[in-house]
């Protein structure tokens, strides 16, 4: 069964094959028996044939091939030049240089596990550095600290406390309870010798107190 | 030296820094580099920049090749990474104008023919709007297509290798070289008449 769009495919294959393939049986036949595809084969065969013939008719002279290999052979001087002075082989080894140019073939599970394991490693011992405090070295800073000091100051004070030895009679206007004011003045004409004690006898008070008053005591003294 | 020196040879020496040796190489290899650059760029001066980039990558690289492939497998490998990265400098380079479309616009202005094309005979002449409508229609493509393209059309990849080798799905390669096709189609036989132009064209050579 001939098929036009098969026969085109396989044209095509011949004629880009050129003279390297000979046209088999078949693809004969069916090119005799197919006008279309007769037609196909005439028009791609011009057509490659024209690209063949302007590629060999395109080729330079000879004149610019010598200028041209002239021209390659100075740049290979200067690219060797340049490698020989930036690459010194003393400084760096042979081996040094195919170690780390050294491409290895692995296996696209085995790289993706060893990936995803550094990845966890280095995970795990960031973690580990985080939760660990590091150990720093105590320091030790003299700092000079004054301590205040309490100094309680005595102060003294000295009163002078003026005494009448015989109170004065009260002149105030104030209604008095008779029962209290004759219990008062019968108070007050009592022997002043029956409250004092036997130890007190003869003591005769001087008329200057003094009075010694530490700050910090009661309140109401001042 | 002699011509007949073998690439192991010139390869053993080369990595022992030696620079003549290391040119001779460059020399057997560079019209494929560049040309596969001048297509990619679509303009002489970037080309010859962007190759020579090449031969000084492979240069500083000479060490790691291993003999597992060919001396010229391992170039091309070095090539394509050198011209992604071209790209992504060169998309870096112009600030604001990140976008593939953009990019074309720059280089269709700054579009030059290699020296050998530029006599002024017809046949060259003819050639060079020929060259336009390729590189037009190569400029319409992102890089990553149009590096597919020349990959598969001029070296002669496998889909699966170039996929292997850009770092992209089989499916964009495919779809890429798909695209370049369609594109180069369109500007190479916008009519009929074109066409039968191009398709005796074509026949002569």
């Amino acid at each position: 069964m001939h098929n036009c769009r098969d026969t085109k495919e396989q044209i095509t294959e011949f004629v880009l094959d050129g003279a390297d393939r000979r046209p088999d049986e078949v693809l004969l036949a069916e090119l005799r028996a197919c006008v279309e595809c007769r037609a196909e084969f005439n028009t791609l065969s011009a057509t490659l044939r024209v690209t063949t013939r302007l590629r060999d008719t395109t080729a330079p002279s000879e004149a610019y091939w010598n200028g041209y290999h002239e021209r390659l052979r100075h740049k290979l001087v200067n690219a060797n030049a340049e490698s020989t002075q930036s690459s010194s082989p003393s400084l760096r080894p042979l081996w040094l240089a195919r170690f780390f140019k050294a491409t290895v073939p692995v296996p696209a599970p085995v790289a993706a596990a060893l990936i995803i394991a550094c990845a966890v490693l280095i995970s795990i011992a960031i973690r580990a550095a985080r939760r660990q405090p590091s150990p720093q070295t105590p320091s030790i800073v003299h700092v000079p600290v004054t301590t205040p000091v309490v100094q309680e100051k005595e102060k003294i004070v000295t009163r002078v406390v003026y005494r009448d030895r015989v109170s004065p009679a009260r002149t105030s206007k104030r209604v008095v309870d008779p029962s209290r004011v004759e219990s008062t003045f019968a108070k007050s004409q009592k022997p002043q010798n029956a409250e004092i004690p036997a130890t007190l006898l003869g003591f005769k008070p001087t008329e200057e107190v003094k009075l010694t008053i530490i700050k910090g005591g009661s309140q109401n003294e001042k | 030296m002699t011509v007949t020196d073998s690439d192991s040879e010139l390869i053993r020496r080369a990595q022992a820094d030696d620079i003549d040796a290391f040119c001779l190489l460059a020399e057997r290899y560079a019209r494929r580099i560049h040309l596969l650059a001048f297509h990619y760029c679509r303009n002489a001066h970037d080309a010859e920049d962007l190759s020579q980039d090449v031969w000084l990558k492979a240069y500083q690289a000479m060490r790691s090749f291993r003999s597992d492939s060919s001396f010229y497998t391992w170039l091309r490998r070095i090539t394509i990474n050198a011209f992604l990265n071209h790209r992504r400098s060169s998309l870096f380079r112009r600030n604001g104008q990140t976008t593939p479309v953009q990019l074309v616009e720059i280089d269709s202005e700054t579009f030059e023919m290699p020296l050998e094309s530029r006599s002024t005979s017809p046949e060259n002449i003819y050639n060079k709007l020929l060259f336009e409508n390729v590189v037009e229609a190569l400029g319409e493509l992102t890089p990553q297509q149009r590096l597919a393209f020349l990959l598969r059309h001029y070296e002669g990849m496998s889909y699966d290798e170039i996929a292997n080798a850009m770092n992209c799905s089989t499916g964009t390669v495919k779809k890429g070289v798909s695209r370049a096709i369609v594109k180069l189609r369109a500007k190479l036989s916008p009519d009929s008449d074109t066409q039968e132009s191009l398709t005796s064209l074509a026949s002569e050579y």
